[in-house]
């Protein structure tokens, strides 16, 4: 059953989840003007599910109950299935220009499905059984699940077990009948306050020693023991100040990320997908980091498209449209933003099917993309500011704009004169040339730079992890053989 | 006659595919109804509105009795229009 946006929003009234921003709890967490954007990026992915000219892309038939789900929720069924992810999350990041938060619980639902598929077939165990059932829980009332994967990791050098404080790594801290007791954190979680579920995963490789961090398991966003802490981003208190709209660049939509604590958190048995099999760690986070490149190819891109038309924008405002140079920042930010999507296309063409059925990403070129991501949306953002000028950051307020004190010998008001001079080319209103500086300065570095410079260098996984990956897909023995054959080499 | 009318998903559109839709709608109207398409019901006829050249718009799951009209770019929407004329001259020409 697809749930509508707005019964989306009132679904998160209903749940007790615990919110602490400065030092506060956040008891309407759902209507403060610094989460709320977040809120309504999410929304987005249900509201875009009803109208039928998305609907091929935000909606598809559930694999497992033959149901029309939102694709967000959705097992990947094969190579049309990765492209059409892909569009999706370029559509939603057109609509919202920030991150819309939901695609890690569907990353999260791939990965966990086909590894627990490969770790019953060793030990005999039921986590894909129990998992599955889980799935079905999540698709037939169309929840949002924070895929949590980033703990604190505390001292880089170390390894969970070797930690100072073995909270460093969320664990296992007792096994009982019917259950088992965690204890840790997550850290960075895209979206975890606007999610209904969470769905945790070990986040590196681990040995036996590791073995009490092996944990992988879904748990109610308000569970006992369960509370959040809000992540500042650049300029978020700007969404306090009263009447704030142009100030703000984007108004209606944001990003969101908190620290999600378990504070020795029960974990019923049905709900465990994972419990020290330690071995299999690795491939759930090879397997979700994978997907998670590849989202990039999408979202990001979407975004890009948005950052692409403001820079146009502004440059028709400033009247500097016809200059070459401009025509030619334009062309390059365009060839960047869609190299971008071309590698999220190609690494969901070349995916194949998994033991369990749903189908991988090829990991090499979902590493490729990521990589490219590290990089491209900083030139963009670079070019983006080239075009728009100085002026997006050093404009006075909105306030200023609309303000009728009087400061000129001839009675001109400060909205007078920020309005005559801050005006620019005839085509347009200086208020709106205004807002699409603000929406510029605001993309790239204010608060919705967090989602599209930072979250793009370091979400899912820094540089040097798809460099790792790069390497070891690499194939580089047969790249020497290539060469032996063509140089003459005999050897 | 009935036309169900299945879009693609509109990740990167080239034109305004409502638009699109909008203008065949008003050139038939009172003659062809355009109802967004569903499962289950058997239409005369199926039009797919894509948004750029892969038309990548799943629509096998739709059942129509005649062709499926397909497009991707406004420069077929007058095609589109006398493809559909067509249709309809045979199949007048098929009752008489």
């Amino acid at each position: 059953m697809l749930m509508t946006a707005e019964q989306y929003v009132e679904s998160l009234r209903k749940l007790n989840t615990r919110v602490y921003m400065f030092g506060e709890k956040i008891e309407n967490w759902v209507d403060h003007p610094m989460i709320r954007p977040s809120i309504n990026c999410v929304a987005m992915t249900y509201k875009l599910a009803e109208d039928p000219q998305y609907a091929d892309l935000m909606t598809v038939k559930s694999s497992l109950t033959g149901e029309t789900i939102n694709r967000f929720a959705h097992l990947h069924q094969s190579t049309d299935d990765l492209r059409k992810k892909v569009k999706m999350q370029r559509l939603l990041g057109q609509k919202t220009a920030s991150c819309f938060q939901r695609c890690v619980g569907m990353d999260a639902f791939n990965a966990v499905f086909s590894t627990t598929f490969e770790i019953d077939q060793k030990y005999g165990t039921e986590y894909h059984k129990r998992f599955t059932e889980y799935l079905k829980f999540v698709q037939k009332n169309d929840l949002v699940v924070d895929g949590a994967m980033t703990d604190p990791k505390g001292d880089r050098s170390k390894a969970p077990s070797q930690q100072e404080d073995p909270d460093f790594f969320l664990h296992i801290v007792e096994k009982r009948p019917d259950g088992i007791v965690v204890r840790g954190a997550k850290a960075h979680q895209t979206g975890s306050i606007n999610s209904h579920e969470h769905l945790i995963m070990p986040t590196i490789a681990m040995t036996e020693a590791d073995k009490s961090y092996a944990v992988s398991f879904a748990i109610e966003s308000d569970a006992e023991g369960l509370f959040m802490i809000y992540g500042r981003q650049s300029c978020d208190t700007r969404k306090m100040e009263e009447g704030a709209d142009i100030d703000l660049g984007n108004k209606n939509f944001g990003g969101q990320e908190a620290l999600v604590v378990f504070d020795n958190v029960f974990i019923p048995n049905e709900r465990v997908f994972l419990c020290e099999e330690w071995d299999f760690a690795g491939m759930m986070v090879e397997r979700f980091a994978g997907y998670h490149r590849q989202s990039y190819g999408g979202c990001k891109v979407g975004v890009g498209d948005v950052v692409i038309g403001a820079a146009a924008l502004a440059a028709d405002y400033n009247g500097a449209n016809k200059a070459s140079h401009v025509k030619d920042k334009l062309i390059e930010m365009t060839h960047l933003n869609e190299t971008l999507y071309c590698c999220g296309i190609a690494c969901s063409a070349e995916g194949y099917p998994t033991a369990a059925g749903n189908y991988q990403i090829d990991l090499l070129l979902a590493n490729v993309c990521k990589q490219n991501i590290t990089r491209f949306p900083y030139e963009i953002v670079r070019l983006a500011e080239d075009i728009g000028g100085g002026l997006m950051v050093t404009m006075p307020a909105e306030k200023d704009f609309k303000s009728d004190t009087k400061v000129g010998r001839n009675g001109e008001t400060i909205g007078d004169i920020c309005n005559k001079y801050f005006g620019g080319s005839p085509v347009t209103s200086t208020e709106n040339r205004m807002r699409i500086l603000r929406f510029l300065e605001n993309i790239c570095l204010g608060s919705s730079a967090v989602g599209y410079r930072t979250e793009s260098l370091h979400g899912a996984g820094s540089p040097q992890a798809q460099r790792i990956m790069i390497a070891r897909q690499g194939n580089i023995e047969a790249k020497k053989e290539l060469a032996k054959v063509i140089a003459g080499i005999k050897e | 006659m009935i036309c169900g009318v299945r879009f693609c998903g509109g990740c990167n559109p080239r034109y305004e595919r409502g638009d699109a839709l909008e203008k065949i709608r008003k050139h038939f109207l009172g003659r062809v109804d355009f109802p967004y398409a569903e499962e289950d019901v058997v239409y005369d006829l199926l039009l797919v509105i894509g948004g750029c050249s892969s038309c990548c718009a799943s629509h096998c799951q739709y059942e129509a009795r005649g062709d499926r009209v397909i497009m991707w770019d406004q420069s077929h929407i007058e095609e589109v229009i006398n493809k559909i004329e067509s249709i309809i001259t045979d199949q007048r020409r098929e009752i008489i």
